[in-house]
């Protein structure tokens, strides 16, 4: 029962909102975890001021009985400073690129009630090509995927995804089935 | 002379919990309702815990504070 429960944890369909019946998905993409370890690096900058403000007055807060208040005032900073952190974490959760055996589905989240989803099925896939920018994404192994459509002006560009050169082997795998019929 | 400051540090607290909670509530809703995969859910669970850790001790810290420091001599 327990083992069951804590599960979710461990295993996953994968399944997400208007999935059709029997489709699977192949590759789920976020970003890589580096862009997510900036900004919660930076978030642990301000975990330190506290610390930073207890150490520096904790003579002066004793002498005048303000040490509960501190406390309490750096207990409410910790719990802004803990939504401020999964905050982010939940719009670099819910960034996700979906590449099922039928369509791609990009789910772009600006905000925790601002969404873009795009889709593209992949018969109108015409061109993937990949761009590594920059030292970092280089040896970290991350890039852009940028997949071109059958209408001449629209593409789709995915941001900072690990390991796109397999990302782009995949999609054109994909690809390349569905234009020869195999499923 | 305590008795309405008393109030009004309760009340202040009590509405800043709130929101806190309301907007926990929306972030693990967003998690375990829209995130595929386990990676999400993981994110949710820690989330809660540390919301959980993190109230009770803000409260705790509270529940210590004389409010007689701040009421006038």
């Amino acid at each position: 029962m327990i083992k069951s429960l804590f599960s979710i944890f461990r295993d996953s369909t994968n399944s997400f909102t208007g999935q059709e019946s029997g489709e699977k998905i192949i590759l789920l993409l976020r970003k890589h975890p580096f862009t997510i370890l900036v900004r919660v690096g930076l978030f642990g900058l301000a975990c330190l001021v506290p610390i930073v403000v207890g150490i520096t007055f904790l003579s002066y807060f004793s002498a005048h009985q303000w040490l509960n208040l501190f406390f309490f005032v750096s207990s409410v900073w910790y719990l802004g400073f803990w939504l401020a952190i999964f905050y982010s974490l939940t719009i670099y959760a819910l960034n996700t690129v979906a590449i099922t055996d039928r369509r791609i589905i990009d789910s772009d989240q600006c905000g925790l009630f601002n969404q873009k989803i795009s889709e593209l099925h992949n018969n109108r896939i015409q061109d993937v090509s990949v761009h590594t920018n920059g030292v970092i994404e280089t040896f970290l192994r991350f890039g852009d995927v940028t997949v071109q459509t059958a209408a001449r002006d629209k593409q789709f560009v995915f941001h900072q995804v690990p390991n796109p050169d397999r990302v782009k082997d995949i999609i054109m795998q994909i690809t390349a089935s569905r234009h020869s019929g195999v499923r | 002379m305590t008795f309405p400051l008393e109030i009004i540090f309760n009340v202040l607290v009590a509405l800043i919990l709130l929101a806190y909670w309301g907007m926990t509530f929306v972030i693990l809703y967003h998690l375990t309702r829209f995130g595929i995969g386990v990676q999400p859910k993981r994110f949710a669970a820690i989330f809660l815990l540390g919301s959980v850790v993190l109230s009770v001790a803000a409260i705790i810290f509270f529940m210590n504070i004389d409010i007689n420091l701040f009421t006038l001599q």
